[in-house]
């Protein structure tokens, strides 16, 4: 099996010569921006800086997929949201204190959407990264989902309130955005992504397991039937309380925090669903030594995980040699595995 | 010592009866709540609700009455917010019904701060409060902003993406006794080792007490970086600003 085999069977719970490693989310640092030329926040808006960086996640570290669209902000860029592009050394955010919209009413898709710079930037780089590597390594795009475009575009705290003040609106400005979420999935698959991460942020620090069920859950089953590549759920935080509503949408997998132990994560989606994760990122990748992230990489492992990786995007500071210690521990740990049998 | 049946209000009887579990925190709250006046426990009982027009209405009657202002502040608006964040340490609400009760909170306290800026009653300590560099992410530290300074902290907010120079110059310029800074983000919380490490450089790491929180900073993290406490929520950031000035006072 080559990388893109492994990420594609290990997304459907196929067997798999070796568990695939893979960060759905992004594994851009300062020093891989340095070995290729290609800094923040260049990388974010040029497509050929975008895909050379995105590569090393392959050709530097030896993870079995590519993920070149490395924030969450190129849709909200291209909705009108004020962006604050930052240097290389800090992420591109968008300025959520400067709303672009106050109700459902004002929630437009522009006709242009793909034809923005800051979307047509990640559709040529996955072009050309299609171009580089044909079938040998997973390429992952990535569609925010409608909660985190509304965190964006109202304000995270507006946003929330909504959702308390007036559920039936907070449905229809959902409904209204996931049009955003679609066109630009769509619109990956056409230039040859074979997976998109949909990352959506109802994380476990900011809205109940039950908000999951009643905003999201079916949204995102519609998804899954509107977008028709392996769909990788991304949310932040401790999830356990919603893993199972996630399991129920049809989702190929679902890119899960350290807050939650591989083993119990594993045990809630039984088999429903693949999982993608969980090596935690501030304590283990950015301050730790290779031995701490082999450690969870082996419970990853243990607990069944499919695909192993970081928990979220990676602290832009992260050592290469912590992340490269992510491939190694999973080549040795089915050595082992192997000559045990 | 009192007892719940002591409480008048329903609604706040049942708060404390159905959420609140840990035995030092029940009986505290019956003590509070007891001994505070009707008017009060409906103001702390529309908080909960996160009614914010009824905290409002309730606040400007009390005040018309002739209740003291730090009464309302103590009795109703903050000893409600405290079963909030007592729900919220517990998950059993989330930071959507936080908000609403917050924004009931500061219903109330529009009418309350101009009268105690105005008293003159001197603050507990000067804390500055931020969210690092690159990181846009303010509810978490404005929550901690409003509880600290209804619990009597002058508290200036150096607001979002607050890089370490200009945390260093508002140190220099405000001469507060405690630091906080707060990160929402993985990616950003390194940034708050950044600052502490530029406080050392500038030779200024003595000057404040540092308080870290967000929901990605655990204690491990705290302590790896040189943080002075942590604070999981809005009610321990409080707690920990106490502590930390009680320290400096020794």
């Amino acid at each position: 099996m080559n990388s893109r085999d492994r990420v594609l069977a290990a997304l459907k719970r196929e067997p798999v010569d070796q568990t695939p490693v893979c960060n759905p989310t992004s594994v851009a640092t300062v020093e891989l921006m340095d070995l290729v030329d290609a800094p923040f926040p260049f990388a974010n808006r040029d497509a050929e800086g975008m895909a050379r960086l995105a590569a090393t996640s392959y050709t530097e570290l030896g993870f079995d997929s590519i993920m070149p669209v490395f924030s969450i902000i190129q849709e909200s860029s291209a909705l009108g949201c004020k962006m604050q592009w930052e240097q290389k050394d800090n992420w591109p955010t968008v300025r959520m204190s400067e709303p672009i919209w106050k109700d459902a009413e004002d929630i437009r898709i522009p006709n242009d959407f793909l034809n923005h710079p800051d979307i047509v930037c990640v559709l040529d780089a996955i072009r050309i990264l299609r171009k580089e590597y044909g079938n040998e390594v997973a390429i992952i795009g990535k569609t925010m989902g409608p909660w985190t475009l509304g965190y964006h575009c109202f304000g995270v705290e507006p946003f929330l309130l909504l959702s308390l003040d007036d559920p039936g609106k907070m449905m229809v400005c959902l409904d209204r955005m996931k049009e955003a979420t679609v066109q630009f999935g769509l619109a990956q698959i056409d230039a040859g992504v074979d997976a998109l991460t949909l990352p959506d942020h109802a994380t476990g620090d900011l809205v109940s397991g039950e908000y999951y069920k009643r905003f999201l859950m079916d949204l995102h089953s519609e998804f899954v039937e509107t977008i028709p590549v392996p769909l990788i759920l991304h949310i932040c935080g401790r999830t356990i309380d919603r893993m199972d509503y996630i399991a129920r949408t049809g989702m190929a997998a679902f890119h899960f925090d350290s807050k939650n132990s591989p083993c119990e994560a594993m045990d809630t989606v039984n088999n429903r669903i693949s999982l993608v994760g969980n090596i935690n990122n501030p304590e283990t990748l950015f301050a730790k030594d290779p031995i701490d992230v082999r450690n969870e990489v082996f419970a990853n492992l243990e607990a069944g995980v499919q695909m192993v990786g970081p928990e979220c995007a990676i602290p832009l500071q992260t050592r290469i040699e912590n992340l490269i210690e992510i491939p190694h521990a999973v080549r040795e740990w089915h050595q082992d595995c192997a000559v045990v049998t | 010592m009192a007892k719940l049946s002591d409480i008048q209000n329903v609604f706040i009887r049942q708060e404390i009866e159905e959420y609140l579990e840990r035995p030092e925190e029940i009986s505290r709250n019956i003590e509070l709540f007891s001994r505070a006046k009707v008017s009060m426990q409906e103001i702390a009982a529309a908080l909960i609700e996160g009614e914010d027009d009824k905290v409002d209405q309730l606040t400007r009657n009390a005040l018309d009455q002739g209740i003291e202002a730090l009464e309302i502040m103590d009795d109703g608006l903050i000893s409600g917010m405290g079963i909030v964040g007592i729900k919220f340490r517990e998950a059993m609400i989330f930071v959507p019904e936080v908000l609403a009760c917050a924004r009931a909170m500061k219903a109330g306290m529009k009418h309350i701060e101009p009268i105690l800026s105005d008293s003159g009653v001197e603050p507990i300590a000067k804390v500055l409060m931020g969210t690092v560099k690159g990181d846009l992410h303010d509810i978490g530290k404005n929550l901690c902003i409003m509880m600290l300074r209804g619990s009597g902290f002058d508290v200036v907010d150096l607001g979002v993406d607050t890089s370490e120079d200009e945390f260093i110059d508002a140190i220099e310029t405000h001469q507060a006794s405690i630091l906080g800074m707060s990160a929402l983000l993985t990616t950003t919380m390194p940034n708050m080792g950044k600052t502490i490490e530029a406080l050392i450089d500038a030779d200024m790491r003595d000057d404040v007490a540092i308080m870290v929180g967000g929901a990605p900073v655990t204690q491990e993290f705290s302590d790896d970086m040189g943080a002075d406490g942590y604070g999981k929520d809005a009610l321990s950031c409080v707690t920990l600003a106490k502590k930390l000035v009680a320290e400096i006072v020794q």
